[in-house]
């Protein structure tokens, strides 16, 4: 099966091409020139340091979200709460440095301690009706996340609110999160790509993360072979979720520094996407974030210096997801894979 | 009768109807052996673009249709990659809940600019309005006072239940649900079937989608959907899919809707925010109160190859 690794590449490629060409034509449809809209896009991802900055930047967020997702689907449990379990995270962290009076690192520490530990929690809700009650968790976790906007309302509008704006008080300065290499991205950045190394490392060179990805793709065998399969659906819950618990901590510290209405929103679903579109690969993952931060931040830039709204770039990430999907499924069926064989077998005949 | 529990009760039709679209597209797919977490999605998709063709045409029923057509041609991408290419119907049904939401807000946004002041489109007008009945007694406004589409919604109850239970395009239909290698040496078109769930669902959650633009409210906004496409993926299991169930299941979620808009408008010492947790908390605990029973179709999820025998 070396052959198919080549090709799960190939697909996410091809679909972001045709994802691009498609985008193409809109902009064209809606009287753009596609070249030089693109060639803004490009600019304001990465044109200067100061652009590239605000790319780190928006991907931080997403990097988590797409690593929550990632850890969750490995074991074969579909967690689509990243974003109320971000948002979770957030309105902890916001505790711990609004309310509690610390300040400076140790405030830093405890509040990305009590984001994750919020997130873990959040998502271990999920955890156990899934396991002990076999509940859908697709539909736990989405219900959560509507009730965790709404319990950060709460929190912005009433608990933590800034006199009569509703949203809360600011993170103090002290505690706000140090910069990145003097960009505008946060040390949350390089935080989010260590947390992906991590999870790469655990999931492919431990035993418990064989064993892991064992539950995730045969959950009946696995437990035949004596893995505790309830222990590992459990604790990817609680993993996942601390992980969009410990990114939203890191958001409201380094760059929101106050909850507000439209925090987060879409962050969990754009995680699912990007995960699925990395083949569940966490370092993929890092890296299609940063494609897509890059995609929305030039989209900005975009927008000013052509009329084309921001929200082709939505378009061209939804359709790359809906083509990769029908790509990798496509490059699985019988008649596909028996066609590659003939055509080894024939390459192999003339050699 | 207070005026608080007929409100409530008036309130509990009116938001139970769009559950019963969406729920009912739902069961249409799982009888067929497929999951479609999408319906969110085309719910969305759906809602957008009855309010633009009820917008356009001042007709809020034009509007409906288009719902339903635009709900096909999404949920026909759906159809193709999971029947077709076998793709996960799962982690489909999650791409086409992103897709169709992120083109609905950009169509929006190209048609309508992004000013900040909501257009407002015609709603529906009730049965009591066309027929100019001036009384406001509790049952007529029960009875007579609702738009078209709720009427719909309780006819396509009794008809998906006498379909499933007594017909034997219903039975066969089921077959292919349950066990489609079996149907299909049976001489019964299970990919055509399937294709046919695919229209069905399309039609009925773009309609469900419609419904809060075209009979609910005046404008349209990203996310108005508000996760009643995952409410109804739950009220399917809750109504163990039959449609009595589905109907007593979207009531249920229908009420709890209702009653925490009610209690928003009575209860003013209390952030508004809790009322409005009410259907999702309402949700997680009557299915961690259902437990481990399993009922549904038996191949759902499950890839059909017709290949593989």
């Amino acid at each position: 099966m070396k052959k198919g690794k080549g090709i799960q590449v190939l697909v996410p490629v091809i679909s972001i091409a045709a994802s691009f060409l498609i985008g193409c034509i809109i902009i064209a449809a809606l009287g753009a020139n596609p070249l030089t809209a693109l060639q803004y896009l490009y600019k304001g991802a990465f044109g200067n340091v100061r652009n590239l900055g605000t790319t780190f930047s928006r991907a931080t967020p997403l990097i988590f979200t797409t690593l929550c997702a990632c850890f969750a689907y490995r074991c074969g449990v579909f967690n689509l709460g990243g974003e109320g379990q971000f948002i979770m995270g957030a309105v902890a962290a916001c505790f711990v440095a609004v309310a509690t009076g610390i300040k400076g690192p140790a405030a830093m520490v405890l509040a990305s301690l009590a984001g994750a530990l919020a997130g873990g929690i959040w998502a271990g809700i999920a955890g156990l009706l899934k396991v002990y009650r076999a509940q859908n968790e697709m539909i736990i976790t989405i219900m959560l996340n509507y009730v965790a906007t709404l319990f950060m309302g709460i929190v912005y509008t009433n608990w933590l609110r800034d006199g009569s704006v509703p949203q809360t008080v600011a993170v103090p300065e002290e505690t706000m999160l140090p910069s990145f290499f003097g960009m505008r991205a946060t040390i949350a950045f390089p935080i989010a790509v260590i947390c992906g190394i991590g999870i790469f490392y655990y999931l492919f060179y431990t035993s418990s993360g064989f064993q892991l990805r064992a539950v995730g793709l045969n959950s009946v065998a696995s437990r035949v072979n004596g893995f505790n399969v309830n222990k590992y659906m459990l604790m990817s819950f609680l993993v996942s979720g601390a992980i969009a618990g410990l990114g939203g901590a890191l958001e409201l510290l380094g760059t929101q520094l106050r909850l507000i209405n439209g925090f987060a929103v879409g962050y969990g679903f754009d995680g699912v996407a990007m995960a699925l579109i990395a083949n569940l690969h966490p370092i993929a993952g890092v890296v299609v974030a940063l494609f897509f931060a890059a995609l929305r931040v030039g989209s900005t830039t975009m927008q000013t210096a052509t009329g084309v709204p921001t929200s082709v770039s939505d378009i061209i990430q939804a359709l790359v997801i809906v083509f990769t999907v029908a790509g990798m499924a496509m490059v699985k069926l019988p008649g596909f894979q028996n066609r590659l064989i003939a055509r080894a077998q024939r390459k192999g005949a003339k050699a | 009768m207070s005026s608080f529990i007929a409100n409530l009760i008036l309130a509990t039709v009116r938001m139970a109807s769009p559950l019963i679209f969406l729920a009912l597209a739902e069961l249409y797919e799982e009888r067929a052996g497929l999951v479609n977490i999408g319906i969110e999605g085309i719910a969305a998709i759906g809602s957008l673009v009855g309010f633009m063709i009820s917008l356009i045409s001042g007709r809020p029923g034009l509007g409906v249709l288009a719902g339903a057509g635009v709900g096909i041609l999404v949920n026909m991408i759906y159809a193709y990659a999971t029947i077709s290419l076998c793709a996960e119907q799962i982690v489909y049904g999650m791409a086409i809940n992103i897709f169709a939401p992120a083109l609905a807000a950009f169509i929006y946004r190209v048609y309508f600019g992004s000013g900040s002041e909501l257009v407002q489109a015609n709603l529906m007008i009730t049965l009591k309005q066309a027929l100019g009945i001036q009384s406001d007694n509790f049952f007529v406004n029960l009875f007579l006072d609702q738009t078209p589409m709720v009427y719909i919604a309780f006819l396509l109850v009794i008809f998906t239940g006498i379909f499933f239970t007594k017909t034997r395009a219903g039975l066969n239909y089921k077959a292919v649900g349950e066990y489609p290698k079996a149907a299909a040496t049976l001489g019964i078109n299970v990919i055509g079937t399937k294709y046919l769930a695919c229209v069905i669902c399309g039609a009925l959650a773009g309609m469900g989608g419609a419904y809060l633009t075209t009979c609910y409210s005046r404008t349209y906004v990203d996310g108005n959907i508000a996760g009643r496409g995952f409410i109804a993926l739950a009220a399917v299991i809750f109504g163990r899919w039959s449609a009595p169930g589905v109907l007593i299941a979207c009531l249920f979620f229908g009420f709890c809707d209702a009653l925490q808009i009610r209690l928003q408008l009575v209860n003013s010492s209390l952030p508004y925010q809790f009322f409005q947790m009410i259907p999702y908390l309402a949700t997680i605990i009557v299915l961690a109160a259902m437990g481990i029973r399993k009922a549904g179709p038996k191949s759902a999820g499950q890839p059909y190859r017709k290949e593989e025998r």
